[in-house]
């Protein structure tokens, strides 16, 4: 123990116990303060707290994707900053830099308070969330179609946005017209600010309550406590090598799939995985970074081993990730990223897919993967102001080896993520939605069922509007196990006037395609892939799909009982 | 003349009823499923004479019973044609984000008896495509064959405008008049069509049930001579009328909890302490809710099964917003993989109960851990009954102390400060994190575990103040004595209120109005004792979430509007320590209408003997956490009197609760027999 005398323990239970609910105070006080809906009703953010190491304390999701990126934010802060002697009391960083630490694409902005206590810096509060528009070439900025960074919006290199307690009111200018939505995000930084305050006032009550010493003790041990927890359940997985492949489906320049593998290693007490061989990076918008890489991986491991408990820096401890550099997991500046997700998906995928069957009580078929995000922007139809619906879509999961997978259901990538819904959708953004369904494409048959993916269709009732729209997983439907058949795939189809078009006009990736009123967007979504062989399938449970509509006549047939 | 409140609890129901004399107790043990048996044997036991009731108020669990143990009514769904999954898709969220074999909550009605309905109302509340009578017929066919008791009814935006739901409803209720049928506008008018699909299914699916509950219950009441209408307790804390509650019976889903909540108002307002937090402790969980100027405050944002992993159900009903956590007497005490302790949420129930109960209980508990700290008085243990079993309760905490270390007594203390840190949170959940500060409160303490903790919670909180009240034990029943006939109407209808649209706000709150007294009427609340308040859900234009404001009575005007956003920003800068220059818009429009059930004055206890030395019975070791091991002198509680005061380290204590005065702090009785400990004296 590094933090003077033995601590009581049980105090030391309390502080660690408080500590975790830091992250949960911050990240409610965020939801409930923000201007976008993309953050209230999607919470794509995430909130944080590291010691002032940059090890990761606690930290409170909205979704998944982001749990690489708060510890390694304030390594670069620290980097940067830190070595010239450049944080203090006061200060507020503010960053989207895709590439260096805590880097996703140009839409999520993160912010970090260092928190002082007596003149030590001992921790920092963080948090990063997804606005609905950092400029750039298209609204919403991110794009399927952009060849270099500087279409996707504004950079914001790690920068101080507040400089011990003083505004930098050039910063925010900056900001201000570089953005489409300014009202609305200032709203979400005034939100994100609140929120760091509210977790440092929340530290800085621990401190005075029981002493720098017992807090820096509890941190410590919380981190030990997320390895031990962890290696208990590293030591029950298989122990060897376990490789897959897979392909995604293009960069949305080109029409060539990209090949992607994992390699992973799993001993006693290691757990690796190796994506070399992986494709390089590719011309268009959908290369990951390697923080987006790491957090993939961080992602389901946990999920292997203990989804349960809070994820701190030393639940990783144990995880190595090994990738050449300017992969399209890896890749280096300047290329696009805007659509990174799509990719960093892939990495918890291969894993994923690596171990389904070997790990079957933690690990589903394939699932609808894509996020699905869509932008439909243009002016509302009744009140004519200007509107982006910015929103991740529903599909199906993959079955399990002793149950069928869920049906309309957010991605991996999302989590405590909300769909937008239709009646505030109509009021909003002046569409009508004419349909939120399930589908009955054939995909997913198998002893246990994949789950259902839907279809959202939106009328356009304005002059005009434009659609974009990233579906993965549109080439390559998500997989089945043990003799379970393939989900299908993930698309959107433009209805023109309402009416299908010959050849239908379908898509896996759109950008900013001009629609007119009356035309309709169609959203359909994968379903999730089988589980076992079809004919296995119990006839009362083909019976049961029939009555509910879950398969038709013609697909029940197909399970050829 | 005589006021009666029955509670039916997990273990016992309880039966409190007050007359001249005061306040008497009767408990019988409560038996599911057939509840009313419960009651009536405590009626029974309780030598009350029907005739002499005025009063008579019920708090029941049936309806969170059916729905938690899924025992409703076969139940279907009509909804808007392209909409009949909306119910299944739910929010699509997945709390527990880490778990990839999630399991999605099952809807309560399956995609077979979820009928759609050819019609279609647009956002402006405008009809798009009319609802014709071969939807109706096409709709009646498939009700007729799917066999089903009840029927829930959700159109798009019938918040708005119902009509569709309206003829569907009485079309249904003529064609199938044994059908329940429950509409979402009758239910909720707010928007979003999951969480009111929802609320109206979950309705539907209690309502046969209900309906037959409280049918069987007034009639046994009225065998039994009780001429006084049957009241039933709702979840926005007041009482309605059998018609009432059964208009919406999903409305008596907190029928319990939300009781104590609101006596601890009604105590505070009586005894000049508007600010209080109020704490329940029970036997497997404690609840807690800030009331500040003597308002309980009421949300709307409640769900069932919602947790940490589990996105649940809404009910998008008013409910007393209240923090549950699962830490009461029974909390088990458990050490994780990595080596921590945690107390909670899995409690060892009634049956075995904590190790102390000698019912083969070996998981060590709360209540076990104040045994060993001589917190709780042996020869009181459940009464008096029986004796604590302590050989069991040592052997429970064996497998603890060679974990952790330390004396039995250390990994007592270390349960119960972990239980406490526990209920602290959920105290700070309600206070600091919206802006609250604990030391503007007073904490009122209730539930069998109450008094044991409160010190203790007030000192880490630097509450200067613990109020226990008398019969602590079963004070939520006193709540419900206590209450208003109360009924909730909120609309949703956007208004961007920083154009001061005066007229439209004017005309939204006066029809309102004139629909709610109406109803009330018809429910049998009696016209002239009504009175209406009006409340605002406002938001900075662009926001998502709202803050409840208190909308000015009297004339609505631009003065009145004014008002209400001044109380907004002032609000919202509260609890999220910032105001914004933006628009500001009023989302939903919430009228309260409450009618005086005729409650009666606070008996004061007889003055007499002020020398506490006349209830002293003896005195004993008991552990203070940080103050140490003390020998506390023990009184009766039945014997402290009004001007009685004490100083700690000291326990006032009976068959039901104890009450611990810390070392150097000050307890004294007031006039109605409620204890008072001053935290901040330091004599």
């Amino acid at each position: 123990m590094t933090h003077g005398a033995r601590q009581d323990p049980y105090d030391q239970e309390i502080i660690r116990n408080a500590l975790v609910a830091v992250g949960d105070e911050m990240f409610d006080a965020m939801a409930r303060t923000s201007m976008s809906p993309i953050i209230y009703e999607a919470l794509d953010y995430s909130v944080g707290v590291t010691d002032g190491k940059g090890d990761l304390i606690a930290q409170g999701n909205g979704t998944t994707v982001f749990l690489g990126m708060i510890d390694s934010l304030v390594r670069d802060i620290l980097a940067k900053f830190g070595e010239r002697g450049d944080i203090r009391p006061g200060d507020v960083f503010i960053s989207n830099d895709p590439y260096e630490g805590g880097g996703t694409h140009l839409s999520d902005i993160a912010f970090a308070k260092p928190v002082f206590w007596e003149g030590e810096l001992i921790a920092f509060t963080v948090n990063k969330a997804h606005w609905v528009d950092v400029g750039g070439m298209s609204p919403g900025s991110f794009t399927t179609d952009a060849t270099e960074i500087f279409q996707e919006g504004l950079q914001i290199p790690t920068v101080k946005l507040i400089d011990e307690g003083r505004e930098q009111e050039a910063v925010f200018e900056i900001l201000r017209s570089n953005i489409r939505l300014p009202q609305d995000s200032m709203g979400d930084l005034r939100a994100a600010t609140a929120a760091c305050s509210v977790g440092e006032a929340r530290l800085h009550g621990l401190l005075e309550r029981y002493g720098r010493d017992a807090v820096l003790a509890a941190m410590a041990g919380l981190l030990d406590h997320g390895e031990a927890m962890i290696a208990a359940e590293l030591r029950k997985l298989p122990q060897g090598v376990f490789e897959a492949e897979d392909w995604i489906d293009d960069d949305g320049l080109s029409d060539e799939p990209l090949k992607v593998r994992v390699r992973v290693e799993i001993s006693e007490d290691r757990f690796l995985v190796d994506f070399s061989g992986s494709a390089p990076q590719a011309p268009g918008p959908i290369n990951n970074s390697r923080t987006g890489l790491v957090s993939a991986v961080r992602t389901i491991f946990k999920a292997l081993t203990n989804p349960r408990i809070p994820a701190n820096g030393g639940c990783f401890r144990a995880l190595e990730v090994v990738c050449p550099d300017e992969t399209v997991f890896t890749a280096r500046r300047p290329a696009p990223v805007s659509t990174y997700w799509e990719t960093m998906l892939y990495a918890e995928d291969l894993i994923w897919k690596a171990l389904a069957e070997l790990v079957p009580d933690r690990l589903t078929a394939g699932h609808v993967l894509s996020v699905c995000a869509i932008i439909i922007a243009g002016d509302h139809a009744d009140t004519g102001e200007p509107t982006i619906l910015v929103c991740p879509l529903v599909g199906g999961w993959g079955a399990m080896h002793d149950r069928d997978g869920l049906n309309g259901q957010f991605s991996v990538a999302d989590g405590e993520t909300y769909n937008i819904p239709v009646e505030i959708t109509e009021a909003r953004y002046g569409v009508h939605v004419e349909e939120y369904a399930f589908h009955d494409e054939p995909g997913g048959e198998g002893r246990h069922r994949g789950g259902k993916g839907v279809v959202l269709a939106y009328r356009i009732r304005s002059e005009s509007a434009t659609f974009t729209g990233s579906f993965g997983r549109f080439k390559f439907p998500p997989w089945g196990v043990a003799g379970g058949r393939n989900g299908s795939r993930n698309y959107a189809e433009i209805l023109r006037q309402g009416q299908r078009s010959d050849p239908p006009e379908i898509y896996g990736k759109a950008a900013r395609f001009p629609l007119r009123r009356g035309d309709v967007v169609r959203c359909v979504t994968a379903t999730g892939g089988g589980w076992g062989k079809p004919e296995d399938r119990l006839p009362e449970s083909i019976a049961e799909d029939l009555r509910n509509g879950f398969v038709t006549e013609e697909q029940a047939s197909s399970y050829g009982a | 003349m005589i006021r009666v409140a029955t509670d039916v609890g997990g273990t016992f129901t309880d039966l409190v009823h007050l007359d001249d004399r005061g306040l008497h107790v009767a408990k019988a043990h409560t038996t599911p499923p057939d509840f009313e048996r419960g009651l009536l044997a405590a009626i029974d036991g309780s030598g009350l004479d029907g005739k002499d009731v005025e009063f008579f108020a019920h708090g029941t669990t049936v309806v969170i019973n059916a729905l938690l143990s899924r025992r409703g009514a076969k139940t279907a769904l009509a909804t808007t044609a392209g909409f009949r999954d909306v119910l299944e898709i739910a929010r699509g969220n997945r709390p527990d984000l880490f778990n990839f074999a999630f399991a999605k909550p099952r809807p309560f009605v399956p995609r077979a008896r979820r009928f759609e309905v050819d019609e279609r109302i647009d956002y402006q509340g405008k009809v798009k495509r009319p609802l014709g009578d071969d939807a109706l017929e096409a709709l009646a066919e498939q009700v007729a064959r799917a066999n089903v008791e009840a029927v829930a009814i959700c159109f798009l935006h019938a918040y708005l405008n119902p009509a569709h739901e309206i003829r569907v409803e009485s079309f249904l209720r003529q064609r199938f008049p044994e059908l329940s049928v429950v509409s979402s506008h009758s239910v909720c008018r707010e928007w979003r069509e999951y969480e009111r699909t929802s609320t109206a299914v979950l309705s539907a699916y209690v309502h046969p049930l209900a309906t037959s509950y409280l049918g069987a219950l007034s009639t046994e009441l009225r065998v039994r001579d009780v001429e006084s209408e049957l009241l039933v307790m709702q979840s926005n804390g007041g009482v309605a009328t059998v018609r009432g509650a059964l208009n919406n019976p999903i409305s008596m889903v907190e029928s319990g909890p939300a009781s104590g909540m609101l006596g601890a108002a009604e105590l505070g307002r009586r005894i000049g302490e508007p600010n209080v937090l109020a704490l329940d402790i029970g036997g497997t969980t404690a609840k807690t809710t800030l009331i500040a100027d003597g308002k309980v405050r009421i949300s709307s944002d409640y769900r069932i099964e919602w947790d940490r992993t589990n996105p649940g159900y809404p009910i998008r009903i008013p409910v007393v917003d209240l923090v549950e956590i699962g830490n009461g007497g029974g909390s088990i005490a458990w050490i994780d993989e990595g080596g921590s302790l945690h107390v909670g949420p899995v409690s060892a129930g009634a049956e075995p109960g904590p190790a102390a109960y000698g019912q083969g209980g070996t998981e060590p508990t709360t209540t076990d851990a104040n045994l060993l700290l001589g917190r709780i008085n042996p020869d009181l243990f459940l009464g008096g009954e029986r004796r604590p079993d302590m050989e069991a309760v040592e052997r429970a905490f064996d497998g603890l102390g060679r974990r952790l270390g330390g004396s039995l007594k250390d990994v007592a203390r270390g349960v119960v400060r972990i239980a406490n840190a526990n209920m602290v949170n959920a105290l700070k959940l309600v206070s600091l994190n919206r802006g609250r500060d604990t030391r503007d409160f007073a904490l009122v303490a209730f539930g069998g575990g109450g008094g044991m903790h409160a010190a203790f919670l007030a000192r880490e909180l630097m509450i200067p103040k613990v109020i226990v009240p008398a019969q602590s034990s079963v004070f939520s029943a006193w709540g419900m004595l206590m209450s208003d006939l109360r009924r909730d109407f909120v609309r949703t209808r956007v208004e961007n209120l920083s154009r001061l649209p005066v007229r439209s706000v004017r005309k939204t709150f006066l029809t309102m109005e004139a629909e709610a007294l109406q109803q009330c009427q018809s429910e049998g609340m009696p016209l002239e004792d009504c009175s209406t308040a009006r409340f605002a859900d406002l938001r900075y234009r662009g926001q998502e979430h709202t803050v409840k404001v208190a909308f000015p009575s009297g004339k609505i005007d631009e003065g009145a509007v004014e008002e209400a956003m001044i109380r907004f920003h002032a609000a919202h800068e509260q609890e999220f320590t910032y105001r914004l220059p933006n628009p500001v818009e009023l989302v939903n429009f919430h009228v309260v209408v409450t009618a005086r059930a005729g409650r009666s004055e606070l008996a004061r206890l007889p003055a007499g003997e002020t020398d506490a030395a006349a209830a002293r019975t003896g005195s004993r070791l008991v552990d203070f956490d940080q103050d140490g091991e003390c020998m506390a002198d023990a009184y009766d509680c039945s014997r402290f009197r009004p001007g009685m005061r004490i100083e700690g380290p000291a326990v006032i204590e009976d068959g039901t609760a104890a009450v611990l005065a810390p070392p150097r702090k000050e307890a004294a009785m007031d006039d109605f027999g409620n204890i008072h400990i001053d935290m901040r004296a330091s004599p």
